[in-house]
């Protein structure tokens, strides 16, 4: 599949580029269209019983390796679809409105994508990538701190594919290591449909170390970090058309709960912070797919925006549903654990800021700069 | 993120020296003398002169081989937010048809497009024009507008008086809001264009404001002031068919998102100024550079959400489509972050930030009109509220 850039011939080239974010061409605007339908139907009321069970139905695997879930962004170099990341975006977001819950067990590599691309060593990255394109096998990605020196853990990952290799990324170093002991099943604040493991990366055999450029250290993060913000999207985008739903019929103080003036100003907020967020994603992916060398700045950025407002729009869809929300009667408690979860991967909130840090006195406007002080 | 085409970096390079040169030292005049610059100064000679590019920095046309006077969303958007990072007050004060030109754009015929245009192709001297709306009594509840319109033979006799009137003083005509008769609500508004020089139309006064001090903001009475017919934009069918109101707000869908825009640029002021600081005076490393970083990265952020939220409205208004919602989304998020943008921008600079001989705390007071021209964010969200999940209109 191939991502175009919708034109039409009065539309100048400023504005073609300009809009590449926004504007998806009609083989993505066809995956999304068919995405919708599918999450619609087949995963939204399945919701809970999934859960129960800790991972998705063959059915729905199946027809997710017909959308090219996992090798969608992942280089045809290495096996995958070669489509890029806008249309992964798309995808993940879509799927998301309907169920999340699986998603991070059932698209391998999926946030390891990022190292799969930095990996100096071509064979290596081929032979992960090939395990994980054909369910076999995960490679799970853990950030680790500038100054982190002692034991590393896996915290979370899906229990299902197997757990063969963690990528490490630390800094500008990326490493590879093979997992050897068994992993421990664990519960996890969310995602129950994909189960959940941990495991210790003590005297695990390394399988390769390589010293990257301090910006690819920051798009092997990014490109996670970007996973997780189309998803929590996603999620997010659920939990305020359901709060829409229930605060227009719901009637307190003879009117419906949207429609005093307090609420109705927070959903609106919501509303424009979920475009500003699904916007940001796009614009990050799409600068990934443009070979930008600070496309993991953006999409580190727009992932704090989108976990931000993850995070507020489905706690005002608790708030609004008052106890209902807080019951599993509805969805919205499950989407409020979700987002929440999203904001703790890849190393969470401290790594993220840390890397935007370190590039925000580097990193040129996209539109405006001179390449001089101007101030 | 965006990449611009050749033609596109040259005209933002064009604004940018512009910028530098002229519209930085003339805002921080104006904001020291607390006057706009006069209409006869000789940067407005200098920009007639080059005619399409004020089109363009004030969003109304494009030149060279572009047809005369159409309009080209996104690079208004990019100059608009490249002109007011040297200066809002100074761009919002540049020759062109500025508000009233959007109102044509939404509300006229053919035939007055290109009547009350037509000057604006002359480029041997500076021409103005603008939108009067605002009335004493009605600010955001545009609907209350009180100044009546009667109509007498062919003519039209307008009565009332309006405010917050943009380079009002030095326009060539203003577009004029009023009312048939204020029981109609918005059935009964009507866009009147009246010239300089009408007998009854006179400037009361020029508005002495605490920032963005590089434009004039005026004042104005009409005291019987008569019309012809043909100055009724869009005649009479258009109000019969599409309702005046709706005239008044398909106006503010297409200058929202450029006065959001607006507001991107002075944040990226604030930005570059913080950063600038924290490069030069800062310590090279440890918790308090760290510490300035993440807010700046935050800025950034805020920064460009926003204007991604500006380019997505005006890229479906170049589409043709609905996009009132969009253009609210835009408006109601930047001018807060714009805000926060340079608070943050002064804290990092610290009580060298108070000092007048530096921009941050010009741009502080600049940048609170942003959230209040154009539909407060209060208004914004009702307007959200209203499109989104149907919240009435007496909410």
């Amino acid at each position: 599949m191939t991502v175009a850039v919708a034109t039409s011939t009065e539309v100048t080239s400023c504005e073609v580029n300009a809009m590449s974010g926004f504007i998806l061409s009609e083989e993505v605007e066809g995956l999304r269209g068919a995405a919708a339908r599918f999450a619609e139907h087949h995963l939204v009321p399945e919701v809970r019983g999934v859960e129960r069970a800790g991972r998705w139905s063959d059915h729905v695997l199946g027809v997710l390796e017909g959308f090219s879930l996992s090798a969608l962004d992942v280089p045809a170099g290495l096996g995958g679809a070669g489509a890029g990341s806008l249309a992964k975006v798309v995808l993940l977001e879509t799927l998301a409105v309907g169920d999340a819950g699986g998603l991070p067990a059932a698209d391998q590599p999926g946030r390891a994508v990022g190292a799969l691309v930095a990996c100096p060593d071509g064979d290596v990255a081929a032979e992960v990538a090939t395990a994980c394109l054909s369910g076999e096998a995960q490679a799970a990605l853990v950030v680790a701190g500038a100054d982190q020196s002692g034991p590393l853990r896996i915290e979370w990952a899906p229990a299902w594919p197997r757990l063969r290799w963690a990528w490490i990324s630390q800094e500008d170093v990326l490493r590879l290591v093979e997992v050897i002991a068994a992993p421990d099943p664990t519960g996890a604040l969310a995602f129950h449909a994909s189960g959940g493991v941990s495991a210790a990366l003590d005297d695990c055999p390394v399988v390769g170390e390589w010293k990257l450029e301090p910006h690819i250290g920051v798009q092997v993060r990014g490109r996670a970090r970007l996973w997780a913000a189309a998803v929590a999207v996603g999620v997010a985008q659920a939990a305020f058309d359901a709060t829409i739903a229930y605060t227009t019929e719901r009637v307190v103080f003879g009117k419906p709960v949207a429609h005093h003036q307090g609420n109705a100003f927070e959903l609106a907020a919501g509303a424009t912070n979920l475009l500003g967020a699904r916007l940001g994603v796009r614009d990050a992916a799409a600068s990934f797919d443009r070979g930008d060398p600070y496309a993991g700045f953006w999409a580190t950025q727009t992932w704090l925006t989108a976990i931000d407002t993850a995070v507020a729009v489905t706690d005002l869809g608790i708030q609004l549903l008052g106890g209902h929300g807080f019951l599993v009667d509805h969805l919205a408690e499950k989407r409020f654990r979700e987002v929440r979860m999203l904001g703790l991967l890849a190393g969470g909130r401290d790594a993220a800021e840390a890397d935007v840090a370190g590039l925000v006195l580097e990193v040129p406007d996209p539109i405006f700069s001179s390449g001089e002080t101007r101030s | 993120m965006i990449e611009l085409d050749r033609r596109s970096r040259e005209m933002v390079a064009e604004v940018r020296e512009l910028g530098r040169q002229y519209m930085r030292p003339m805002g921080l005049e104006a904001d020291r003398t607390a006057q706009p610059p006069p209409a006869d100064h000789p940067f407005y000679l200098i920009c007639s002169r080059k005619g399409g590019l004020v089109s363009r920095i004030v969003g109304e046309g494009e030149p060279d081989d572009e047809p005369a006077l159409t309009w080209k969303p996104l690079r208004a958007l990019l100059t608009a937010e490249e002109s007011a990072y040297w200066d809002r007050g100074v761009a919002l004060s540049l020759p062109g048809p500025g508000l009233g030109g959007a109102a044509l754009r939404s509300t006229a015929t053919p035939e007055q497009r290109e009547r009350f245009l037509a000057p604006f192709a002359d480029h041997s001297r500076a021409h103005w024009a603008a939108m009067a709306m605002t009335e004493p009594g009605a600010g955001s509840d545009v609907a209350r507008i009180q100044t009546r319109a009667r109509k007498e033979g062919e003519e039209w006799v307008l009565t009332g008086s309006k405010m917050f009137c943009s380079n009002g003083a030095r326009s060539d005509w203003v577009v004029v809001w009023a009312t048939v008769d204020p029981a109609l609500g918005r059935q009964g508004h009507r866009a009147f264009v009246v010239e300089q020089g009408t007998p009854g139309f006179e400037v009361l006064r020029i508005e002495h404001k605490m920032g963005s001090r590089g434009y004039e903001t005026a004042s104005f009475a009409l005291d019987d002031v008569r019309v012809p017919n043909q100055n009724l934009l869009g005649g009479e069918d258009f109000y019969q068919s599409r309702q005046g109101f709706k005239g008044a707000m398909a106006t503010f869908n297409i200058t929202r998102p450029i006065h959001a825009a607006q507001g991107v640029g002075m944040g990226r002021a604030a930005l570059d100024h913080a950063l600038d600081f924290v490069r030069s005076e800062y310590p090279a490393q440890g918790r308090r550079r760290q510490r300035a970083l993440e807010r700046l990265a935050e800025i950034r952020r805020g920064l460009h959400t926003a204007r991604l939220l500006c380019m997505h409205a005006v890229s479906l208004a170049r589409e043709g489509r609905d996009n009132s919602l969009e253009a609210s989304y835009a408006k109601l998020f930047a001018p807060p972050v714009v805000f926060r943008a340079v608070s943050t921008a002064l804290d990092i600079v610290g009580e060298a930030g108070v000092r007048n001989d530096r921009m941050l705390e010009k741009l502080y007071r600049d940048v609170k009109i942003l959230d209040i021209g154009e539909g407060t964010q209060q208004v914004q969200r009702l307007v959200v509220g209203r499109q989104l999940f149907g919240l009435p209109r007496d909410t």
